[in-house]
């Protein structure tokens, strides 16, 4: 199994996600997969440019994969190493998803 | 070189972009019968002028129906016969399915990595999640992509086949056969008459699981009650060929002539040719279908993601959070104890198992 890079914390480079990403062993299908289940709203090809930094994930969409991630590393039996963005303190509608009503 | 040369249709449109002998077609809205011949016109033209390598883009599409890629495959043809390329990039789920089943998939610029991604997401990120949703349930049931790619097998087996003049597939569903695609409706009128006598080559070869040969309707002895009504209609010869799946028949691709001795040796080649794909076709769909990775996880997902955005409205109302604090308050609950964050969604929603639950607000 690779290893994961543990210097991640705030604003780092988000390519960072795709360490995690092979060190948790998932395709990117699979980890999209993932993230959809979790209520993740972005495609795939958007879930990769978040992957590699090409664009920049709203916190919440951020979250969502950290926590694909997470969830993935506690099946793998370790804890959960990947950072979230938001902390509890606030939240941060990032985007306008609300439309369907 | 970009030259943009726009031509809008109805609800489609094609945008060209040059770059040396290299073409660019992005493809934007909807091929289906109305606008296929617009499509069909404008590659053509490309190809007439000499462009050798073709690219069709895909992304912008939303539907495109067996008419298309009935363009497609002439086209492909064509450039394959003069040496040229095509590459068909970005295609939709759908559209991507409909390809792969139909034996396009070599033409699609492949990364393995991206392949369930591919046939899982919709690559144009314009769509919306709830037309993405009405894909994947339209692929994993089977319908939209397999109807297609059945209409398109039974277009391309009458233009193909030499003497055909109609084309359909009878598939046994439930132990009856019926209809599941057909050139016209005098072919369906061929096929149901051959249900309702219970006898035919269509009967025949979807039970024997080989194939029938009635090269003139005027000497046939074999099928007395549906021959005379195979007259009537004007057909004059037959040829079925069986459909297996697992070496099971399960059907028969049904090739209609008002010719007798229509079929000649190569036509009768071509038809097992169409049999065969059309069963690899219908192999694809029962591979997908019964495909774990796929179907149950997709099936899954869509459920876990109910009972998530359920229990995010359970605390949005019961505590009065906004909509991404209460994601964030599951996700944290999930973390303290180490269960997954479905389980703890799947647990508030419970919660209010004995309350009722806000009723939809349906429309009639």
């Amino acid at each position: 199994m690779t290893t994961v890079p543990d210097d991640v914390a705030g604003d780092h480079p988000v390519d960072v996600l795709d360490a995690f990403r092979r060190g948790a062993d998932l395709s990117h299908g699979e980890l999209w997969l993932r993230y959809f289940e979790l209520g993740g709203m972005s495609t795939g090809l958007e879930l990769e440019a978040y992957l590699f930094g090409a664009l920049r994930p709203s916190r919440h969409d951020h979250d969502v994969i950290a926590h694909a991630l997470n969830e993935r590393f506690v099946e793998l039996g370790g804890n959960h190493p990947v950072p979230y963005a938001d902390d509890g303190s606030d939240s941060d509608d990032d985007d306008a998803a609300a439309a369907a009503t | 070189m970009v030259v943009a040369g726009d031509l809008p249709l109805s609800d489609f449109s094609v945008g060209a972009s040059f770059a040396g002998n290299e073409v660019v077609l992005s493809l934007t809205g909807e091929v289906d019968a109305l606008t296929a011949p617009e499509f069909g016109a404008f590659f053509e033209t490309m190809i007439d002028r000499g462009h050798g390598a073709v690219v069709l883009d895909l992304a912008g599409l939303r539907f495109m129906d067996a008419s298309g890629l009935a363009v497609i495959s002439h086209g492909a043809a064509r450039l394959a016969a003069a040496g040229g390329s095509l590459q068909i990039r970005t295609p939709a789920a759908l559209i991507r399915k409909m390809l792969e089943l139909t034996g396009f998939s070599a033409l699609l610029q492949r990364d393995g990595e991206r392949d369930l991604e591919s046939v899982l997401a919709v690559a144009s990120g314009s769509s919306g999640l709830a037309q993405d949703t009405r894909h994947f349930t339209g692929i994993y049931s089977g319908s939209e992509a397999v109807d297609g790619a059945l209409r398109l097998a039974v277009t391309l087996a009458h233009a193909v086949v030499g003497g055909a003049d109609g084309v359909s597939v009878s598939l046994r569903r439930l132990g009856k056969l019926s209809t599941v695609a057909a050139t016209d409706e005098t072919i369906s009128h061929m096929d149901a008459n051959q249900y309702e006598t219970g006898e035919g080559p269509c009967v025949d070869a979807s039970t024997e699981g080989h194939w029938f040969h009635a090269a003139s309707l005027d000497d046939e002895t074999r099928w007395p009650a549906f021959t005379p009504r195979a007259l009537s209609l004007g057909i004059r010869s037959i040829l079925s060929s069986p459909l297996r799946v697992q070496d099971r028949p399960v059907g028969a691709l049904n090739i209609y002539s008002r010719t007798p001795l229509a079929f000649t040796q190569s036509g009768q080649e071509m038809a097992a040719l169409f049999a065969t794909e059309t069963s690899s076709i219908l192999k694809g769909i029962e591979t997908e279908v019964g495909d774990e990775h796929l179907s149950l996880r997709l099936r899954g997902a869509l459920r876990t993601r109910e009972v998530i955005a359920q229990a995010q409205g359970v605390l949005m109302e019961r505590d009065g959070m906004a909509e991404r604090a209460a994601y964030a308050a599951l996700r944290r609950s999930s973390l303290d104890d180490g269960s997954p964050l479905q389980e703890r969604a799947a647990e508030v929603v419970m919660s209010t198992r004995r309350s009722q639950f806000r009723p939809d607000d349906d429309r009639a």
